[in-house]
């Protein structure tokens, strides 16, 4: 079963995601900071991050810097899963993707509980 | 969109307020949305509706915010190779759950070769779906309804027409113009077409104008609708 680290500041949408994420047969730790995330990552070793890029005190883009800052971390795929709509960080996208390590963007207003299932399910084809 | 009258008499500011709400409000409406999502996962097919109107309601604010942040930015407008054919089946693809909520037929009428035109297609089809969704919670509500909208478009001699259509002559150059001018002071500016304050062709209205574009009454074979006008570009055809 493959373990899944979801960032989601909001309690009741980290709780619906993390329900959806479950029936489709993940582990998910949820945490609603980028500090707690590094802290569950470290237990976990998670094998995907979904990650909300509006966070409180640290933005989800200092959590990608500190993520990918320690070798064991350099290739679990991200799938940033955000209010900021694309259009927002155009100019940076090339940036998330090549340096990052961001695998997909989903625009979260738009983006149902299949569409992230199928998008996590893309990212971890053999471990699912 | 609301006129500053107690904040510092800024337009600006006060649009960057209602801005805020509109960002703010997405938030329960999603926990509304993916909650219905869950339930409907789990056997409940009758939370399909909330799962449709919450998502609508988040479309509409997307819409109200991209149609305020490119008047405030209109360097942000990216301007590209865009296929109508292509923006108005996305349209029609985002909007098919709502016109089953109400009982509205939605055809698409795309027949016909037209070149690409030079347009901000995220915009466009903002447009599109925001003139759409207003129009679909509006016909069932007409004296004779006939529940049928067609997203559709033809040439005139103005350039490409995309719009939506229906079997109404509400969907006049009147009750928009009278709408517009109503909008800032009336709940109901469009009364004669919808019950509600029509905000989505507004909100359609204001994207067009921010991308150089009009929303205007046409004709469409024997119905009436409400579309823009996009000019063919004949150096991308020849592409």
């Amino acid at each position: 079963m493959a373990d899944i680290l979801l960032i989601e500041p909001d309690r009741l949408l980290a709780e619906t995601y993390l329900q959806a994420l479950a029936a489709a047969g993940y582990s998910v730790g949820a945490c609603s900071g980028a500090q707690a995330a590094v802290l569950v990552a470290d237990q976990t070793r998670p094998d995907l991050v979904v990650l909300e890029l509006q966070l409180t005190t640290h933005s989800g883009i200092e959590f990608l810097y500190e993520f990918r800052s320690y070798p064991d971390w350099q290739d679990i795929p991200v799938v940033v899963h955000s209010q900021v709509p694309k259009s927002e960080f155009q100019q940076n996208w090339q940036l998330l993707k090549d340096e990052l390590g961001v695998k997909a963007y989903l625009y979260k207003p738009q983006t149902t509980l299949r569409q992230l299932v199928a998008t996590v399910n893309e990212q971890l084809p053999v471990k699912a | 969109m609301a006129r500053a009258r107690t904040e510092g008499g800024s337009p600006i500011l006060s649009q960057q307020l209602l801005l805020s709400v509109a960002e703010e409000l997405k938030l329960p409406l999603m926990q509304i949305a993916r909650q219905a999502e869950q339930g409907l996962l789990s056997g409940r097919p009758d939370l399909e509706t909330i799962q449709t109107s919450a998502q609508t309601a988040l479309s509409l604010l997307d819409n109200y915010a991209l149609g305020v942040r490119l008047s405030l930015a209109p360097e942000q407008l990216l301007i590209e190779p865009v296929s109508i054919s292509s923006v108005l089946y996305d349209a029609g693809h985002q909007l098919d759950a709502l016109a089953k909520n109400y009982g509205v037929e939605l055809e698409l009428n795309i027949a016909g070769r037209y070149g690409p035109v030079l347009a901000h297609r995220v915009g466009l089809q903002a447009a599109l779906v925001s003139l759409g969704a207003a129009l679909i919670e509006a016909l069932p509500a007409q004296e004779s309804p006939q529940l049928k909208l067609q997203l559709a478009t033809h040439r005139s001699r103005y350039g490409i027409v995309a719009g939506l259509y229906a079997d109404t002559k509400q969907l006049s150059k009147e009750t928009l113009q009278r709408g517009r001018k109503l909008q800032r002071y009336s709940r109901q500016p469009l009364v004669d077409l919808s019950h509600t304050s029509g905000a989505g062709v507004f909100v359609a209205d204001t994207i067009l104008k921010a991308m150089n574009l009009r929303l205007t009454a046409s004709r469409h074979h024997r119905l009436y609708g409400l579309g823009t006008v996009l000019q063919p570009n004949n150096q991308l055809h020849l592409v």
